[in-house]
C-alpha cells in the first residue's frame, strides 16, 4: 500500500470503520511510514479531543421547557391509528394506480358503445325497417302500453295474471 | 420497578398513557437537543427543531415498527427537522455569522456558561467548515456513536456514501483542530 492510499483511508481508520484486512496492510505501512503515522496521530487526537468536547458540552432543556415541549406535542392532535392491514405501497403508487384506472374506465365507456353499436349493426345507416322489426313483438304493436304480470302459486297451481297499463294501473281485461 | 421495552411504552402511548410518552423519550432529551443545536448553530432553533421533532413522533408513533430501533426512528425525524428549519430560513449560508455569536447565547446557567464557553467555541470551530450532511453524519457518528449502517439509516443514503462524508467531515476537523492547537500554543509561548 502506497502513502497516497493509506493517507485516502486514515479517516476512517481512526474510527474503526475499515475492513479487518485493510487495517493489517494499513498497520504495516504505518510501521515504516514517520509521516504517515504522524498523520495517523494527529487524526486520532482532532477525533478523541473532538469527542471529548461533544460529549462534555451535552446541552439538556431546562425541566418546565421541557415537560412544555411534551404537552404541546401531545395536546393537539392524538396519534395516528393504522390500518389493520397496512397499505404496501407508497402514497404516489396509490395515486397514479387510481389514476390509470380512471382513465381506463373513462376510455372504456366511451370506446364500448362505439363497439356494441357496430357489432349489432346500430348507429350506422345500414340500419333497415327489418332490423328494426326484429325489436318489436308485432308490427302493430310499436310501443308496448300494457304489461302483464302472472303469479302462479306453487302448492295449488292457481294463476294470477295482471295487466298493467303505462300509469301502472290495473288494467281490466274482458 | 420493572422497566419496559420501548415498544411497550409505544403501545402504551398509542393506548391513550401520556405518561408513558415522557419515560419513551426521556433517555433522548439530551442527545437530541445537542444535535439538533450543532446541527443549527441557534439554541432557540434547535429547540424548535425538537418541538416540531416531538410532534411529529407523537403524530406518527402508529407508524413505528416495533422490534426496529426506537432511537434511529426519533433522530432521522429531528435531523429531517433540522434539515427543514435550515431550509426554511436559509440558515446555512449565515451559519458562520450566527456560530460566532453561539458561545454566548447558549445555556442558562452564568457559571456553566463561562465554563463551556471555550468548548463550544472549539465545537464551533471545528464543525464551521463541514457540509449539512457531513456535520450531520459526524454527529451521528462521532457524536451520538451510531454504528454506519443506523446513519446510513437515518440520513437515508448508502452506507459507501455515509463512509466519504465521515471522511471528509473528520479529515475538516483535524485541519481545524491543528488551527485551533496552533493557536493555543501560541498564547501559551507568550
Amino acid at each position: 500500500m502506497n502513502c497516497k492510499k493509506v493517507r485516502r483511508l486514515l479517516p476512517l481508520m481512526v474510527g474503526s470503520e475499515i475492513p479487518q484486512s485493510k487495517i493489517l496492510s494499513l498497520k504495516a505501512h504505518l510501521e515504516e511510514c514517520p509521516k504517515c503515522r504522524q498523520e495517523y496521530d494527529s487524526y486520532n487526537l482532532s477525533l478523541e479531543q473532538t469527542k471529548e468536547w461533544l460529549a462534555k458540552d451535552r446541552i439538556d432543556w431546562e425541566e418546565y421547557e421541557w415537560q412544555q415541549a411534551l404537552q404541546s406535542a401531545i395536546k393537539d392532535k392524538k396519534p395516528e391509528v393504522t390500518a389493520l392491514v397496512s397499505w404496501p405501497f407508497k402514497k404516489a403508487w396509490a395515486y397514479s394506480i387510481i389514476g390509470v384506472l380512471v382513465v381506463a374506465l373513462t376510455l372504456l365507456l366511451i370506446i364500448r358503445p362505439s363497439i356494441m353499436q357496430k357489432k349489432m349493426g346500430l348507429g350506422s345507416e345500414k340500419f333497415t325497417e327489418e332490423q328494426a322489426q326484429l325489436f318489436r313483438s308485432s308490427p302493430e304493436e310499436s310501443e308496448q302500453d300494457v304489461v302483464s304480470m302472472t303469479l302462479v302459486s306453487k302448492e295449488t297451481g292457481l294463476k294470477i295474471v295482471w295487466f298493467l297499463n303505462k300509469n301502472f294501473e290495473l288494467e281490466v281485461k274482458e | 420497578m420493572e422497566m419496559k421495552s420501548e415498544d411497550e411504552l409505544v403501545e402504551e402511548v398509542l393506548s391513550g398513557d401520556h405518561r408513558s410518552f415522557e419515560l419513551l423519550l426521556q433517555p433522548y432529551r439530551q442527545g437530541l437537543l445537542s444535535m439538533a443545536y450543532r446541527m443549527t448553530g441557534n439554541l432557540e432553533e434547535a429547540k424548535e427543531v425538537c418541538q416540531d421533532a416531538l410532534i411529529k413522533v407523537y403524530r406518527h408513533l402508529s407508524r413505528f415498527k416495533k422490534g426496529r430501533s426506537f432511537k434511529s426512528w426519533i433522530y432521522k425525524i429531528t435531523v429531517n427537522s433540522a434539515y427543514d428549519s435550515m431550509r426554511k430560513k436559509k440558515k446555512y449560508e449565515d451559519l458562520l455569522e450566527s456560530q460566532k455569536k453561539v458561545g454566548l447565547s447558549a445555556g442558562h446557567d452564568p457559571e456553566k456558561q463561562l465554563l463551556n464557553t471555550e468548548i463550544k467555541a472549539k465545537i464551533e470551530t471545528c464543525l464551521q467548515g463541514l457540509s449539512p450532511k457531513e456535520k450531520a453524519t459526524f454527529l451521528l457518528r462521532d457524536g451520538e456513536g451510531f454504528s454506519i449502517q443506523e446513519a446510513s439509516e437515518i440520513l437515508k443514503c448508502s452506507s459507501i456514501s455515509i463512509r466519504t462524508h465521515l471522511s471528509r467531515a473528520r479529515k475538516k476537523i483535524r485541519e481545524q483542530f491543528e488551527k485551533i492547537n496552533f493557536a493555543d500554543t501560541k498564547e501559551v509561548r507568550r
